[in-house]
C-alpha cells in the first residue's frame, strides 16, 4: 500500500506505550485517580463514580470471580442495560485474562441459552430480577455456568439460591481477596498478551445462528490509536452511552475510546429518555445510529409545523444561511464574507437555539453508522451547525473501519479507510478490508472463519466502490441482491434507503428474487403517520387501523412513486404492503437497533408478500 | 359498512395547555355495548365528556347517525339522544327518587310516556320502587349509580355513556349492575358506551373494546379478542403469567396485539 505500512507483526500496536487494554485501563484509572469516569441517574440525579471507583469494583470483581474459579480464556456473560456495572464486569473480567460476551436484554431465554452454552460461558451477570426469569427458565440446560451474579436486587429480597449471589457479595469477596493477594491483581494484567481475545461480539446473524467474533486486544488497542485523532474525543468531553454496549461500536466508543481519551461516560436511563439525557449531558461527541439523527430531524420538522409564521420563517432563513454557508465549505472553498455574516447572524438568533434544545450545543462532533443515513440528512445537520460524519464498519472489523471526518469528507459515501488498514473491492463488488483491526475468527467456527478471512483479507459481505478521493460507498448487501425473473441484478439497499427519507416510512424491504416484478414491504413511522392522520382528519384507532387507512396507503403509495420516478422500469416497486403490527426490539424482525431483517420478514410477512404476487 | 349510531373522528381535547385526547377515532355500531379501557388519566372521561357536550374539542368531529354533534350545548346533545351518566352518579341529593327521575325527563312532554317508563326503570330497578319517596342522598352508592341509570335511561337515549358505573361498588353490586345493564340492553336495544377501570366486568358484558392510553387508542378490538391478548391480560386483568420464583415484579413491554 501507499502509505508503506507492513503488515506481519514486528513490533505490537501501541497506544499510550500499553499494547493490552488491561494496561492501558490499569495506567488510566492511577492518572484520573478521583476524577469522574462515569455518570449514571440515580432516583432522578444525576451520580458521579470516579476512575478509582472504575478500578476498585473491577479489580474486585476480577479477584472474586477468579476466587470462584474463573480460569484464563474462559467467557463471562453479561446480559443487562448499560449501566456501569457492566463495564465494571467487563473490565474484572478481561483485566484476569477472561472474556466478555454481552447479551442483548431484548433476548429470549432460548437466545439466552445458546449464547451461554455457545461460549461456554462460566459466569453470567444478570441485571434484574426480569433477566433473572429467563435465565431461571433454562437453567438446567446450561452446563458450563458456576454462578449467576444479580446486579439488583430489588424485588428479590425473599429470593435466594445457591447458584445466585448479588453483585455486592461478589465485591465483598473481591475485598477479602485483594487484602490477602495485594499484587494478584496487577499480575494478572501482566500476563495479558496482545493477541489474546478480549470479546466475544455476537453477530445477529441473519442466516442461521449467532456466530461469536473473537476481538482481540491488539484489534482494540488499533482501533483507539487508528481511531481517535478523527473521532476528536478528547479528556474530560463528556459522553452519553444509550446503544447497547453488546454492540461493537458502543463497546468501543463508551469504553475503549474512554479508555484512550479520558472522557467521561454518562449512561443514558432508557432507550425512551434518550433525547432528554441527551440535553441534559450536553456531550462534546455523539456517536448513534440514523434512525436518532432521523428522530431529531423529524422532531425539529414537527416542532416547525406547529410554529408561528414568524418562528416557521425564521428557522427556515436560518437552516438556508446554514445551507449555503455548506456549500462552499462542502467544496473546500473559502466562505465569502457575506454568506459567512449572514450564518453568524442566524446562527446567533436561531441555530444556537436549535442546538441547545436537541442538547449538541456543545457538539464537537457527530458520528452515523450500523446504517445507511441520507445524504441529505446529513446536509441539514452541517447546514444547522451540527458536524456530522458518516463511517462504516462491522462486528468483525471490531468496530470502524472508514470514516469521514474534518479533514475529509464526502456525503454519501462512508469515507476513507482507516490509518494503516486496506480497503479493495473483489470481482463480484465485495468489500475486502485487510489490517490490524480485522478480527481473530467466529469462536468455535474454523470454517466460518476460513470463509469470511481469506489470506488475511476480511470478505465483509458488503458491496461497494471507491471513487478517486478514496472514499467508499456501500451499495448493498452481497446476499440481498436481488435477481428477479428477467434477469436483472438489483441491490436493495439503495432503493430502499430513498424510501426510508420519507419521513412517514421508518423501514422498507424489498422483495423481487426471482420473481416476476420488484414489491416491498413497508414499516410506517408511527408518529409522523399519526400527525399526517391527525392533520388530513382521517380516522384511526389502533395501528392496525392506522396502516388499513386509505389515506395512508395513498400517502405511501404516492412516496413510492415518488421513489419510482428515479430509477427504470425494472427496478420499480409495482407493489407494496404496509407492516401493521407494531414491532418492537423483542420481535424476530428487528435488530436491537430496530432495522428490520430481511429474511425473517420475508418468512413472517410471507402472506402479505404472496397477496402481492396474487392475481 | 351501515352508518354506526354514534361516530368519532380525529377528536382532540385540551384543559388549557395539556392535550387530554390526541386523536381519538371509534365507532359505536346500533344495539352494541363499547368499553372503553384505561387506566387513571388516560383521557376516558374526557371523552365522554367531549361527546356529551360538557367540553368542547378542539378538533374533530362527533358524528350521531350520521349528524356532527360537537361543540354543541350539552342540553341539545341530550334532546338528540345522548345520556351521559357521569363518574360517581351525582344524583341531585336533596331530591326524591321520583323527582330525580322526572329530572330525567326534563326534555320530554309526553306525560303518559313519562309515567310508562318511569314504570319501566321500576321494574328494572325494583329498589329504587319501593323508596321511590326517599331523599336520592340518603341512599347508598350502589342505589344512586342505580338512579343514575334510571335517570338516563328517561331520555329514551339513542346512546347511553355510563362512566365507571362500577366505582365504588362491592363487587356483589358490581355483578348485578352489569347484569341489568346487559339486560338492558338486550330488551330495549340501547346502544351503550361503557368506560371503566374494572376490564374483566367491562369485557365480559361488551361486544366491542378500546383501550385508550395518555390520549390514543392502542387497541381495539372484539371484546373476546381483547380477553385473550396478553397485554390485556396483564396490564387490565392482572394476570401476570407463571414464573418460576412464583412472583413477579417486573412488566413486560407491551405490544398491543
Amino acid at each position: 500500500m501507499a502509505d508503506g505500512v507492513i503488515y506481519g507483526v514486528f513490533e505490537p500496536i501501541s497506544f499510550g506505550g500499553c499494547t493490552t487494554v488491561p494496561e492501558l485501563f490499569r495506567k488510566r484509572c492511577r492518572e484520573y485517580g478521583k476524577a469522574t469516569a462515569h455518570r449514571e441517574k440515580e432516583l432522578g440525579i444525576w451520580t458521579s463514580y470516579s476512575w478509582t471507583d472504575y478500578w476498585n469494583h473491577s479489580m474486585w470483581v476480577g479477584l472474586a470471580l477468579a476466587k470462584l474459579g474463573l480460569k484464563r480464556g474462559e467467557v463471562v456473560s453479561i446480559l443487562s442495560e448499560n449501566r456501569r456495572e457492566w463495564l465494571y464486569s467487563d473490565l474484572g473480567v478481561v483485566c484476569m485474562g477472561g472474556i466478555t460476551s454481552g447479551v442483548y436484554t431484548t433476548d429470549s431465554a432460548a437466545q439466552l441459552k445458546y449464547l451461554v452454552n455457545d461460549s461456554a460461558s462460566t459466569f453470567l451477570f444478570l441485571e434484574n430480577d426480569e433477566q433473572l426469569d429467563k435465565w431461571l427458565e433454562v437453567r438446567g440446560e446450561m452446563p458450563t455456568l458456576r454462578k449467576v451474579i444479580l446486579f439488583d436486587r430489588d424485588g428479590l429480597r425473599d429470593f435466594s439460591d445457591p447458584d445466585v449471589m448479588f453483585f455486592d457479595d461478589l465485591v465483598a469477596i473481591g475485598q477479602g481477596e485483594a487484602q490477602a493477594y495485594p499484587d494478584r491483581f496487577d499480575a494478572e494484567i501482566d500476563k495479558a498478551q496482545s493477541e489474546d481475545t478480549a470479546m466475544l461480539v455476537y453477530t445477529s446473524g441473519t442466516t442461521g445462528p449467532p456466530k461469536g467474533a473473537m476481538i482481540s486486544h491488539a484489534n482494540m488497542i488499533f482501533q483507539m490509536s487508528g481511531a481517535l485523532p478523527s473521532l476528536e474525543v478528547e479528556e474530560n468531553d463528556e459522553q452519553l452511552c444509550f446503544l447497547p454496549l453488546c454492540h461493537v461500536l458502543e463497546r468501543l466508543v463508551s469504553t475503549y475510546i474512554q479508555l484512550a481519551s479520558g472522557a467521561r461516560i454518562n449512561f443514558a436511563e432508557s432507550g425512551e429518555t434518550v433525547f432528554e439525557n441527551l440535553q441534559e449531558v450536553s456531550p462534546h461527541t455523539f456517536v448513534a445510529v440514523p434512525r436518532v439523527w432521523e428522530k431529531m430531524y423529524s422532531r425539529i420538522q414537527i416542532l416547525r409545523s406547529e410554529a408561528t409564521a414568524v418562528g416557521r420563517w425564521s428557522l427556515d432563513q436560518a437552516v438556508a444561511a446554514g445551507a449555503a454557508r455548506q456549500n462552499f465549505l462542502e467544496f473546500g472553498k473559502s466562505v465569502p464574507v457575506a454568506v459567512a455574516a449572514r450564518y453568524r447572524l442566524w446562527d446567533r438568533l436561531v441555530l444556537g437555539n436549535l442546538r441547545r434544545m436537541l442538547g449538541l450545543d456543545r457538539l464537537r462532533r457527530g458520528g452515523t453508522g450500523a446504517a445507511p443515513i441520507s445524504q441529505d440528512l446529513l446536509r441539514w445537520f452541517h447546514a444547522i451547525g451540527v458536524p456530522l460524519y458518516e463511517g462504516y464498519g462491522a462486528t468483525e472489523t471490531s468496530g470502524i473501519a472508514t470514516f469521514n471526518d474534518r479533514d475529509q469528507n464526502t456525503f454519501g459515501t462512508v469515507g476513507a479507510r482507516m490509518p494503516g488498514t486496506e480497503v479493495r473491492i473483489a470481482d463480484d463488488g465485495e468489500i475486502l478490508i485487510r489490517g490490524p483491526h480485522v478480527f481473530k475468527g467466529y469462536w468455535n467456527m474454523p470454517e466460518k472463519t476460513a470463509e469470511t478471512i481469506i489470506d488475511g483479507w476480511l470478505h465483509t459481505g458488503d458491496v461497494g466502490r471507491i471513487g478517486n478521493d478514496g472514499a467508499l460507498t456501500i451499495t448493498g448487501r452481497i446476499k440481498d441482491i436481488i435477481i428477479t425473473q428477467g434477469g436483472k441484478n438489483i441491490t436493495p439497499a439503495e432503493i430502499e434507503s430513498r424510501l426510508k427519507f420519507s419521513p412517514y416510512i421508518s423501514d422498507a424491504v424489498l422483495i423481487g428474487d426471482q420473481r416476476k416484478f420488484l414489491t416491498c414491504l413497508i414499516m410506517i413511522d408511527q408518529e409522523n403517520v399519526e400527525k399526517f392522520a391527525q392533520d388530513n382528519t382521517v380516522p384511526f384507532s389502533d395501528f392496525a387501523s392506522l396502516c388499513n387507512a386509505p389515506e395512508v396507503q395513498e400517502l405511501i403509495g404516492e412516496v413510492v412513486a415518488e421513489v419510482n420516478k428515479s430509477f427504470a422500469r425494472v427496478e420499480q416497486i409495482k407493489a407494496f404492503r404496509l407492516i401493521d403490527v407494531l414491532l418492537t426490539a423483542e420481535d424476530d424482525e428487528l435488530t436491537p437497533t430496530m432495522k428490520l431483517k430481511r429474511s425473517f420478514v420475508e418468512q413472517k410477512h410471507k402472506a402479505l408478500i404472496d397477496s402481492m404476487y396474487a392475481a | 359498512m351501515s352508518t354506526p349510531v354514534l361516530e368519532i373522528r380525529n377528536l382532540e381535547t385540551f384543559y388549557g395547555p395539556i392535550m387530554a385526547l390526541r386523536g381519538v377515532s371509534l365507532r359505536v355500531e346500533e344495539g352494541q355495548i363499547v368499553t372503553i379501557l384505561g387506566a387513571n388519566g388516560a383521557g376516558k372521561s374526557t371523552l365522554l365528556k367531549t361527546i356529551s357536550g360538557v367540553m368542547d374539542p378542539e378538533k374533530g368531529e362527533i358524528l350521531l347517525d350520521g349528524a356532527p354533534i360537537q361543540r354543541k350545548e350539552p342540553d341539545h346533545i341530550v334532546r338528540a339522544g345522548i345520556a351521559h351518566v357521569p363518574e360517581g352518579r351525582e344524583v341531585f341529593p336533596f331530591l326524591t327518587v321520583a323527582e330525580n327521575l322526572a329530572m330525567g325527563a326534563y326534555t320530554r312532554h309526553d306525560t303518559a310516556d313519562i309515567r310508562r317508563d318511569i314504570e319501566m326503570v321500576y321494574d328494572y330497578f325494583p329498589i329504587l320502587g319501593e323508596r321511590r319517596d326517599q331523599q336520592a342522598g340518603t341512599m347508598s352508592g350502589g342505589q344512586q349509580q342505580m338512579l343514575a341509570i334510571g335517570r338516563g335511561l328517561m331520555v329514551r337515549p339513542r346512546v347511553m355513556l355510563l362512566d365507571e358505573p362500577s366505582l365504588g361498588l362491592s363487587p356483589l353490586l358490581i355483578k348485578e349492575i352489569f347484569a341489568i345493564i346487559r339486560r338492558l340492553n338486550a330488551e330495549t336495544g340501547t346502544t351503550m358506551m361503557l368506560v371503566e377501570q374494572n376490564a374483566n366486568v367491562a369485557l365480559n358484558v361488551a361486544d366491542f373494546g378500546y383501550v385508550l392510553e395518555i390520549g390514543r387508542i392502542v387497541m381495539a378490538g372484539e371484546a373476546r379478542k381483547l380477553q385473550a391478548s396478553e397485554d390485556i391480560q396483564e396490564f387490565y386483568l392482572g394476570n401476570t403469567g407463571e414464573t418460576q420464583r412464583g412472583q413477579r415484579r417486573w412488566k413486560r413491554r407491551k405490544t398491543w396485539r
